[in-house]
């Protein structure tokens, strides 16, 4: 048996009985399991913050401390972390977007949200625009 | 007249005054095709063991009395088909709260975070009852109507990972309904709400697991509202610093 935290939805009261501790909810079902792989992803984010540093380091540091970043990018292991950083980006991102939507409040003041899937929509295709300007400027194609 | 099979239910069982912890039992029940958990537990209860304690009442899901986790998923036992599990069943009390006796928990913790939100409509000033009634157009009702559906039967909060983890968090159908009178066109206390939104432990604890909305049976979507609280909340925060007196009169 898995407990959550012991003051877990107490009375500030003192209890007229003694009580069992609260249990935690069930942590293996696929939809949990989805969302703590989803939390874990923030650890890969802060592995790229030190990455981030090292390639601020390595700019103003000279051209040869530039070029050494970019030898160590071709090692396997920065291959495999890279590729796993793609891959949580989309399953963050597929997330976030499912759920931003429905986060809009109803109205501020006069303006309210438009509907739904259009916002869905819109995130999609500023993420899909984005993509392509970037992939663009770093394939030399664009501007 | 429907089939009738036997499944083996595993119940928690937790006496105060004779178990140091909860233990489980387990119990052969014949089931019919129709039935629901609720009516399994009822049976065990009447026909085999009178000791067991669970709560229930209405048996058509909208009185929310009788929520408990039923193979490690928060359900409404009145509402959960048995037709959909195997041949064992396991029945435990809601996670997330304290435990009075087998599957009864503490609601006294919900309650005190319910009061919080002032869960009533707030005026500045009342009108006298001969000014006539607070009119409404169907569109500010559609508002908030979907919030207004909770039941309280406590699924969301047995579902969700924040309130296991942060004892000080208001929790989701707390959120909901506080949400739900913030954005009630008759209402003018969603300043007041907003600073209990803002403390310590409340809407921006909300890590959008979403498992709140996930469990729902009423289809309110506490997460949503959370959410929407979160942008509401911070939105308040901001009028607060550049309108007159905190922009408390509206």
């Amino acid at each position: 048996m898995s407990l959550a935290h012991p003051d877990a939805m107490r009375s500030t009261r003192p209890e007229p009985t003694r009580t069992a501790p609260p249990f935690r909810p069930d942590y293996t079902t696929p939809r949990m399991r989805r969302y703590l792989l989803f939390d874990a992803t923030g650890f890969l984010y802060l592995l790229v913050g030190f990455v981030v540093l090292r390639a601020i380091w390595a700019l103003s540091s000279g051209s040869e401390a530039w070029a050494a970043l970019l030898r160590d990018f071709q090692n396997p292991l920065y291959v495999i972390f890279h590729a796993l950083c793609f891959v949580s980006v989309i399953f963050v991102g597929v997330r976030f977007f499912r759920l931003f939507p429905k986060a809009q409040p109803p109205r501020v003041g006069p303006l309210k949200p438009p509907p739904g899937p259009v916002i869905f929509a819109l995130l999609y295709t500023v993420w899909i625009g984005v993509t392509i300007v970037f992939a663009a400027i770093l394939a030399g194609v664009w501007p | 007249m429907s089939e009738t099979e036997t499944k083996t239910f595993v119940v928690t069982r937790f006496d105060p005054d004779r178990h140091a912890e909860p233990t489980t039992q387990s119990y052969e029940v014949p089931v019919r095709s129709d039935w629901k958990v609720l009516d399994a537990l009822n049976y065990i209860k009447d026909e085999i063991d009178p000791t067991l304690s669970h709560r229930w009442s209405c048996r058509m899901a909208v009185c929310g009395s009788c929520g408990m986790n039923v193979n490690g998923q928060p359900k409404l036992t009145c509402k959960d088909s048995l037709a959909q599990y195997g041949d064992s069943v396991r029945v435990e009390p809601l996670a997330n709260f304290p435990v009075i006796r087998d599957l009864v928990v503490e609601l006294e913790g919900f309650l005190e975070k319910f009061k919080q939100v002032k869960p009533w409509i707030i005026r500045a000033k009342e009108k006298a009852v001969t000014e006539g009634t607070y009119s409404q157009s169907p569109e500010e009702l559609e508002a908030f109507r979907q919030f207004s559906m909770c039941i309280n039967c406590m699924l969301c909060y047995a579902a969700c990972p924040v309130v296991a983890n942060e004892p000080d968090f208001l929790g989701p159908a707390a959120i909901a309904i506080g949400h739900r009178y913030n954005i009630d066109s008759r209402d003018e206390g969603a300043h007041e709400r907003n600073q209990v939104f803002r403390g310590e432990g409340t809407v921006f604890s909300c890590s959008y697991a979403n498992e709140c909305s996930e469990v729902c049976p009423k289809h309110v979507d506490p997460a949503a509202a959370i959410n929407q609280a979160k942008f509401m909340a911070v939105l308040d925060w901001a009028q607060s610093l550049v309108l007159p007196r905190g922009g408390e009169e509206k």
